[in-house]
């Protein structure tokens, strides 16, 4: 394990001093669940300090304000799994943290730590895309907001400063006329990280037309994203299983597109279309 | 690299202790308190052979950095005999022959300990999820869903 001095800030104004004082020679530890194991690796060369916020309670909390639901960063997926209003409010989300590592990861293991990751594959990223989630990243001098698929450069990527600290998520409530679900295709089990994950919400109006579709196919893409084009094909129009085959068909053609055509790309194809099509007839009440 | 100072407590006993800040609550329980019940599987958060309960839940303790365990309250699986015997969750162990070299046992029996406070009576499917975070390098996995079912059953008389 490589050697760092450890710094704990009493509160969250100290945290931004010491990542500010100490830019770029320092690291923010949160759950640690990625972060130990990179730190084993001694894959930091410039870390000098470790500024740990897992004492800091003014990161760590669900609320409810007006028509958003905010999660704080240091919240652990456990609590979010756990969490009345984001199941009441956002299913989704419910849905991809429960499919987060094992328990033990699940109580350590918090939603700022996997959105600063930034793998492609993280289970609660995905759901976020689908939420039109903002993060709230502030620094000593400044605070700014992002929608979350701007938020990556690309895998492990995320844009964010060495002085800066990713304070929030939060997104708006959905109302109980949206259906939505989240599905994950693992290599065993348990404790897998996803190798294909896709969460997708849909909203039908009076008429049986499709009011509002959001797809976020997560770990086919270098960068997670809504599938904006496969929604457009359905938007507005009565969906039926012509309609969704083609958003299938299209969805795993994109994959190739942004990807590139790889070893699993014969294995992922047909995975990523059928998936695709299961997550769409569920949330469009499509027999 | 400055040694920190760390409070902690470990089955009821409080420590204080100077470590140096790259150490794991792993290294601490072992290396430094000889709570050799405790594992080292991995190191990466896989297997749970390393698993305490901290403030209440179960963690890996190889995933958390000493000074992260600064003040919190540590389980392991030395806490569980008492004056009166072993843990009814030891005796379901060894009763189900759940256990062959036993590397993954204490860890198994934490998770169990967690799994049970919060569901008297689990489904086999919910203790295969309570147990989704510990592997079993022997792969007896059949008996120690037994165990656990034993267990609960035990417990609840
Ligand atoms: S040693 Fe900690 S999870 Fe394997
Ligand atoms: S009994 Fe050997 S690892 Fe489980």
């Amino acid at each position: 394990m490589q050697e760092f001095n450890f710094l704990q800030p009493e509160n969250y104004r100290e945290a931004l001093n010491l990542l500010n004082e100490y830019h770029g020679k320092s690291k923010i530890i949160a759950g640690g669940t990625d972060l130990i194991v990179d730190l084993r690796k001694e894959k930091y060369t410039d870390l000098k300090y470790l500024i740990d916020i897992s004492k800091l309670d003014e990161l760590e909390y669900i609320k409810e304000d007006g028509e958003y639901i905010k999660i704080g960063s240091y919240t652990n997926h456990k609590s979010i799994t756990k969490s009345d209003l984001v199941n009441k409010y956002a299913k989704i989300l419910t849905l991809g943290c429960s499919e987060i590592g094992s328990p033990q990861i699940r109580n350590r293991g918090t939603i700022g730590g996997n959105i600063i990751t930034g793998s492609p594959c993280a289970d609660s990223v995905t759901p976020l895309v689908a939420l039109n989630a903002i993060i709230v990243i502030e620094s000593k001098e400044q605070k700014r907001e992002v929608p979350i698929e701007e938020f990556y450069e690309g895998p492990y990527r995320p844009k964010i400063k060495a002085n800066e600290l990713l304070k929030e998520v939060y997104f708006k409530k959905l109302d109980n006329s949206y259906q939505g679900d989240f599905i994950k295709v693992k290599r065993r089990n348990a404790v897998s990280k996803a190798r294909i994950n896709i969460a997708a919400l849909g909203k039908i109006d009076q008429a049986g037309k499709v009011f509002d579709i959001r797809l976020a196919p997560g770990s086919i893409t270098p960068k997670p994203q809504r599938f904006k084009s496969v929604e457009e094909l359905v938007k507005g129009r009565e969906p039926d299983n012509e309609i969704i085959e083609k958003m299938g068909q299209k969805v795993a053609e994109i994959m190739i597109d942004k990807s590139g055509y790889r070893w699993s790309t014969e294995y992922k194809r047909p995975v990523i279309r059928d998936l695709t099509k299961r997550i769409l007839k569920t949330v469009l009440e499509v027999e | 690299m400055q040694k920190i100072e760390i409070n902690l407590t470990v089955n009821q006993r409080s420590y204080e202790l100077k470590v140096k800040p790259n150490k794991r609550l792993l290294d601490v329980l072992r290396n430094d308190l000889n709570f050799t019940g405790v594992k080292e599987g991995c190191g990466i958060g896989e297997c749970g052979a390393c698993t305490v309960i901290m403030d209440g839940e179960i963690v890996n303790s190889c995933m958390v950095l000493a000074g992260q365990a600064r003040d919190s309250e540590i389980i392991t699986v030395e806490d569980l005999e008492s004056e009166n015997g072993l843990h009814p969750i030891q005796k379901a162990f060894i009763d189900a022959g759940a256990v062959q070299c036993g590397f993954c046992t204490p860890g198994m029996i934490l998770s169990t300990l967690n799994l049970l406070k919060e569901n008297s009576n689990p489904t086999r499917s919910e203790i295969k999820d309570g147990l989704e975070g510990n592997f079993c390098r022997c792969t007896g996995y059949k008996q120690i869903i037994d165990a656990v079912e034993l267990a609960a059953e035990m417990m609840r008389d």
